[in-house]
């Protein structure tokens, strides 16, 4: 397994497809095209990285995702804003009373997963915004160990959260109704198989056969492991700001992965090299 | 002009007025440095060991070095309000080190070992990685060497450690031998409120 890197797009500027202070979600819909959200605003590329439309938000948005009707779940502070397709508000899921701001999303006919970085655990709902349980607070010290100040997390296919908890250099797994069911990952500042510095990996997301991609802070990183914990590659370890962090990632149908700098505010783009192929 | 005073008198006057108030100025301005209005102080966003967007950069010694007390009067502090409390903290690990059979990096940071670590609460045995660690520095050890600070700063922690002069160690030279050194000049006389 192996990746190179592709194209990059967006970047730090007043252009239209560029952002001028922040960068800190993406997602991908079933046809590849890119959702990513910043400077409170969602942007849609094609996967030539080519700006498609765009849309400003009620809230500045944290987090960001597509559901399989092609509604745009954008995480703020203490609310989910919810667009169709096209950037038409749909909803607004607001829960002042037990939401923080929310990092990661996911949404399934199961319900709609919140990571809410203020409680340090994810709230689970139903699609009606009924809240149903949290996943992560029996945790002793009470939640995920986040310095970095996000929690980010995905489903696989079975249905199974898929959490980094960087503070304790792992990947944890949970049932949608909180039962905790392992972990793997240790500290290694040395082995790239192992989560280096006080809190690694930040962001993390799963491709279509189950692989974990994560991404690292201090030097950035991008790494694919099995689903069991195997390291299986290291995808870039240089190309971003070396101050950048909390690197939100996606991985389209193709299995190209999508990484935005938060510093260059650029996302980049790495594709998997065939074996035999010529570059 | 009354006839009480002649020309000469009323310019005699007048100079000596004007010299009063200039005394009185000095002595006011004398008074405020002797009472500490003034300080020397570090600019912890010109320091380039806590500059954020500056790491990973040579850590820069001056502070402990050039000063005239044989253990410098700038000491490292953390804000523990701002520590993310980390198992393991990068300003306590040298966290490119081997890690040693207790999982945890080999070697420290500090060179005068002037960093302490303390769980905070009981620790489980079987995963103690699961827990809060309190770093306390000893500032009777540390000579503001500022290796910690780097380590801590943005994005590999989160910037909670400081550098600080402590004025009750701080003899208050009129010229500093640390701000004369200071690249950056960082290190100034400013009122303690401005920090």
């Amino acid at each position: 397994m192996e990746y190179r890197p592709a194209i990059r797009f967006g970047g730090k500027g007043t252009d239209a497809s560029q952002f001028r202070e922040t960068l800190r979600g993406i997602a991908i819909d079933e046809a590849d095209r890119i959702y990513v959200v910043g400077d409170s605003k969602v942007k849609v590329f094609d996967a030539q990285g080519e700006l498609l439309r765009r849309w400003k938000t009620g809230d500045e948005g944290h987090s960001i995702a597509v559901d399989v009707d092609g509604n745009v779940w954008v995480g703020q502070w203490q609310q989910v804003e919810v667009f169709d397709a096209d950037g038409r508000p749909v909803e607004t899921l607001a829960d002042p009373d037990r939401l923080g701001l929310i990092t990661a999303i996911a949404v399934s006919k199961d319900g709609v997963l919140l990571a809410d970085a203020s409680a340090r655990w994810i709230r689970r709902y139903d699609r009606e915004g009924n809240f149903l349980n949290n996943i992560g607070e029996q945790h002793r010290k009470g939640g995920f160990h986040i310095p970095n100040g996000i929690v980010d997390f995905d489903v696989d296919a079975q249905g199974i959260v898929h959490v980094a908890n960087p503070g304790m250099h792992r990947v944890e797994q949970y049932k949608a109704d909180g039962e905790y069911l392992g972990y793997w990952g240790k500290f290694d500042g040395q082995d790239p198989a192992g989560f280096p510095g006080c809190c690694n990996p930040t962001n993390l997301t799963l491709d279509a056969e189950g692989h974990v991609i994560v991404t690292e802070k201090a030097t950035p990183r991008v790494k694919v492991y099995s689903p069991e914990g195997e390291l299986l590659t290291v995808v870039a370890d240089e190309g971003f700001d070396p101050q950048a962090k909390n690197l939100d990632l996606a991985v389209d149908s193709k299995g190209n992965i999508y990484v935005v700098d938060t510093v260059t505010l650029e996302v980049q783009v790495f594709v998997p090299v065939t074996k035999g192929a010529t570059a | 002009m009354s006839d009480k005073y002649t020309r000469r008198e009323v310019l005699g006057h007048a100079a000596r007025g004007a010299a009063l108030v200039g005394l009185v100025g000095t002595a006011g301005v004398l008074a405020l440095k002797a009472n500490k209005t003034y300080a020397w102080q570090i600019d912890v966003e010109k320091c380039v060991n806590s500059k954020v967007g500056a790491w990973g950069v040579e850590v820069c010694e001056l502070c402990a070095t050039d000063c005239v007390l044989t253990l410098s009067a700038v000491r490292a502090v953390n804000e523990f309000s701002d520590c993310g409390r980390c198992y393991i903290c990068p300003a306590y690990y040298k966290i490119t080190s081997a890690v040693g059979p207790d999982g945890l990096p080999s070697e420290k940071v500090c060179p005068r070992d002037a960093i302490k670590r303390e769980a905070i609460g009981w620790v489980d045995p079987d995963d103690p990685a699961n827990n809060f660690y309190e770093y306390i520095i000893d500032e009777k050890k540390c000579n503001g060497c500022g290796r910690c600070i780097m380590e801590c700063k943005e994005p590999a922690g989160l910037s909670s450690i400081k550098l600080e002069v402590r004025h009750n160690v701080c003899l208050d030279c009129n010229r500093c031998s640390i701000a004369q050194a200071c690249p950056e000049e960082a290190y100034d006389r400013r009122e303690p409120s401005a920090t």
